[in-house]
């Protein structure tokens, strides 16, 4: 099966939360935001939100800064996971990760990062606008692509004068 | 405890002493949020005393299952002694506030005392600590919440705060969250400025416990995706209440003016709400966890942004006799940053324009400014001089009621107000269910109800929903707008309904008024929340002694059957336009309605004070024995 991954698009968050407390209470089993494997960063008075999720890097900066291989990837669903048994709760994963995606759990130090809940991710089934969704890899690219690629003939007929 | 967590924060600022007590011991009976505040206020309000007095407790009531990861979790129910009314105040917000306090390890907050200077709350996980504010006092809502933050080092503290109105203790203050969501009506803002509180500040790593985690979220997903395939969903979550707006125009369910006739021609044509809202709108956002976005952020260039639902649509269009959108959208932010409510406000408003319209004032009255209807100069350089107490506005800063005993009897007439509120801005000559539902609430405006809502919806499918009624109200004519039938049991069992969800800290547009239209589902996540094997009927008797509870504070205060009522012109001047032309509320009927009512509950038909058996049997002998003497 194609591989697929979860795609975040900001401009629909509406910061309610539902992704951080649905993912906590999933994983946690307590209803607690500051357990969630995803955050949404909030600027309320703007109305801008944004929703910050592991991007599952090719070449993951987390994997490679972990001192005990105990994060891993999940070839099976393409998420980076981190053995437990393995962390020695050095949180270097948590600092070298560029996008502030791998979390801490404030209470007692645990790393968390999100596991796309085994291929069928929780948040995407609660979030009311489709901020979050989970899509293949594959069609996202070629749809990237290819609204790249719309912009040539414009521009072309613009510089050609028949715009 | 599973959904409670645990403690009753009690901060007295006159002291400086914080102190916790148990919430365990008052569960059974009250429940939580409004239901166990009702208690608390009950037993640390003292007889007598001014609502401006240090000692007036200013109750902040979250729910068991506010903070959970459930649609519409987000509600916080505050209470104090009004001082608009003298009765039990009662203000609901939304927005994250709520179950940030939650997380921090608080059911409920009881703050007493004055501070000596002006003070914030700062509540960071377990810790508790009382912060000047000096630096704060002056700035309007949106700047307070941005200081504290930028002070404090943290940009997802989440803060309540007054604005200026609430510093200078304009009666109608109001308390704001956010950019819009507001404990708006029965004058919270001032009591909070009275104890020289300018906000409390909230930042916590903990959470809700749940007694069955798998179960409750599988229900929670389910709830998720039932209310997003909702037919209320589809439509608030894109346009908010602007269209639903000017449907109430259309059926005559909401007034124009100072409820002074139900049709006014231009409003029907030229009410631009929708449009504005497609325009000008960046979002349609709501509170925690909540799919239902019933609220629009909206971005106009040169007047600002912000959050709004509801009341304004109305209050500052059509009771101000306004068309003009900007004016609209300009006056709702000022009422937020300056934090007054838009509903007494606007309604104060629309008194003016109407004392100016019968020439009863002069624009010598409001410091020069000619109160024409929908004149933008009238509607906006009043927000200002209330807020301000400025000029007349110091005196309407004191209510509709002081402005107009100042201009003579001519004008007190004039003013309707129940139980010292603006009621709610409902047709209620054409709509008696909602009438009675106005004149016996709890406080001087306690609508919306399910029933009352019943009599809207009737419109769309007439036996359809007088069918409902019949199953959920016991008869058909519960539904029929103008019928005095039913209406009764109607108001008993929806004013139950909507504590089911105030008390368990969850919203009741959600639960109880526009998705699940009862309280069945509130009860379904509730044990799955708390563990409890309390089923409806345990909630809906707790209910009941919540409303008797509420009741007895206000009868102890001096209230009585006769402050049951609306104002005069709603039995004296039938309506002369729209699609209820003719109707008008008459007495007697309208008072065996009451009859009625109290008979249901089990009230004294004389003096609508509950009786002792009545107490007795919801556990409130004590309550009984104090305001009705020993027996």
């Amino acid at each position: 099966m194609a591989l697929k991954t979860l795609i975040i698009d900001a401009q629909k968050c509406i910061g309610c939360r539902s992704c951080e407390s649905y993912c906590a209470l999933k994983h946690e089993n307590v209803c607690n935001p500051a357990k969630g494997r995803i955050h949404v960063v909030k600027w309320e008075q703007e109305a801008i939100f944004v929703p910050i999720n592991c991007m599952r890097c090719e070449v993951p900066a987390c994997e490679l800064a972990c001192p005990k291989h105990a994060t891993y990837r999940n070839y099976r669903t393409g998420a980076l996971e981190v053995d437990a048994n393995r962390c020695i709760g050095c949180l270097s994963c948590v600092f070298e990760c560029p996008f502030g995606a791998t979390f801490v759990d404030p209470l007692d130090g645990r790393v968390l990062k999100c596991d796309l809940c085994d291929g069928d991710p929780t948040c995407v089934k609660v979030c009311p606008t489709n901020a979050i969704t989970y899509e293949e890899i594959s069609k996202e690219a070629y749809i990237k692509l290819t609204q790249n690629a719309d912009r040539i003939p414009l521009l072309v007929k613009k510089a050609l004068g028949e715009g | 405890m599973y959904g409670w967590v645990g403690n009753i924060l009690k901060v007295d600022l006159s002291q400086g002493n914080i102190s916790t007590e148990p919430t365990e011991p008052y569960v059974e009976d009250y429940i939580g949020g409004r239901g166990l505040g009702v208690r608390l206020i009950y037993d640390h309000y003292r007889p007598g005393t001014d609502a401006f007095d240090p000692s007036n407790p200013l109750i902040f009531n979250m729910g068991p299952l506010t903070g959970t990861a459930l649609s519409g979790s987000g509600r916080v129910d505050v209470t104090a002694l009004s001082p608009m009314s003298q009765l039990r105040a009662k203000s609901n917000f939304g927005a994250y506030w709520g179950p940030e306090v939650k997380f921090a390890g608080y059911d409920h907050i009881v703050i007493q005392g004055k501070a000596e200077k002006p003070c914030y709350l700062w509540i960071k996980d377990g810790t508790v600590e009382i912060r000047v504010a000096s630096h704060l006092w002056g700035k309007d809502t949106y700047e307070t919440q941005k200081l504290i933050q930028q002070e404090l080092g943290d940009p997802e503290i989440k803060v309540v705060c007054i604005g200026p109105a609430g510093e200078r203790l304009v009666r109608s203050a109001c308390i704001i969250t956010e950019t819009g969501d507001a404990a708006g009506r029965t004058g919270m803002g001032a009591v909070m400025g009275s104890k020289n509180l300018k906000a409390i500040a909230v930042r916590a790593s903990g959470g809700v416990q749940v007694a069955k985690p798998h179960e409750f979220l599988e229900l929670s997903i389910q709830i998720n995706n039932e209310i997003r395939k909702h037919p209320a969903y589809q439509e608030l979550s894109q346009w908010g209440v602007s269209r639903g707006v000017q449907m109430m125009y259309q059926m005559g369910f909401f007034p124009v003016g100072y409820f002074e006739d139900v049709c006014w021609d231009e409003l029907l044509q030229k009410y631009s709400a929708p449009d504005y809202i497609q325009k000008n709108q960046l979002k349609n956002m709501g509170c925690f966890c909540c799919p239902n976005r019933c609220m629009n952020f909206i971005s106009v260039p040169h007047i600002g942004k912000g959050l709004t639902s509801c009341e304004p649509f109305s209050g500052f269009t059509g009771a101000v006799w306004n068309l003009d959108m900007d004016v609209f959208w300009e006056a709702t932010l000022l009422v937020n940053k300056l934090g007054i409510d838009c509903t007494e406000t606007s309604a104060a408003i629309g008194l003016l324009m109407e004392l100016y319209h019968d020439k009863i004032i002069t624009a010598a009255d409001t410091d020069g400014i000619p109160m024409e209807r929908g004149s933008k100069e009238a509607i906006l350089g009043t927000i200002h001089k209330i807020a301000n107490r400025e000029g007349y506005g110091d005196l309407l800063a004191e209510g509709q009621k002081a402005f107009a005993e100042k201009i003579g009897p001519e004008a007190l007439e004039k003013v309707d107000l129940v139980k010292g509120l603006s009621p709610h801005a409902y047709e209620f000559r054409a709509f008696k269910g909602t009438g009675l539902m106005q004149a016996i609430g709890h406080r001087g405006d306690p609508l919306p109800l399910r029933g009352s809502l019943l009599e809207v919806d009737w419109h769309h499918a007439n036996d359809w929903f007088q069918q409902v009624a019949k199953e959920q109200f016991g008869d058909e004519k519960a539904a029929v707008p103008t019928s005095y039938q039913g209406k009764a049991r109607s108001a008993v069992i929806s004013e139950h309904m909507e504590r089911v969800a105030d008390n368990i800290g969850v919203c009741k547009w959600l639960f109880g008024l526009f998705i699940y239209q009862d309280a069945d589902m509130a009860a379904k996540v509730f044990q799955l929340v708390t563990g409890k094997d309390w089923g409806l009927g345990h909630l809906m008797k707790a209910s009941e002694r919540v409303r008797n509870l509420e009741r007895m504070f206000d009868v102890r205060q001096g209230l009585r059957r006769k402050d049951d009522s609306l104002p005069k012109k709603f039995f004296e001047q039938p309506l002369t336009a729209g699609p209820y032309k003719g109707e008008v509320l008459d007495r007697e009927k309208f008072e065996q309605m009451k009859d009625e009512y109290y008979q249901i509950r089990g009230w004294d038909k004389e003096t609508g004070i509950p009786t002792r058996e009545k107490l007795s049997e919801l556990n409130l002998t004590g309550v009984a024995d104090e305001v009705l003497g020993q027996a």
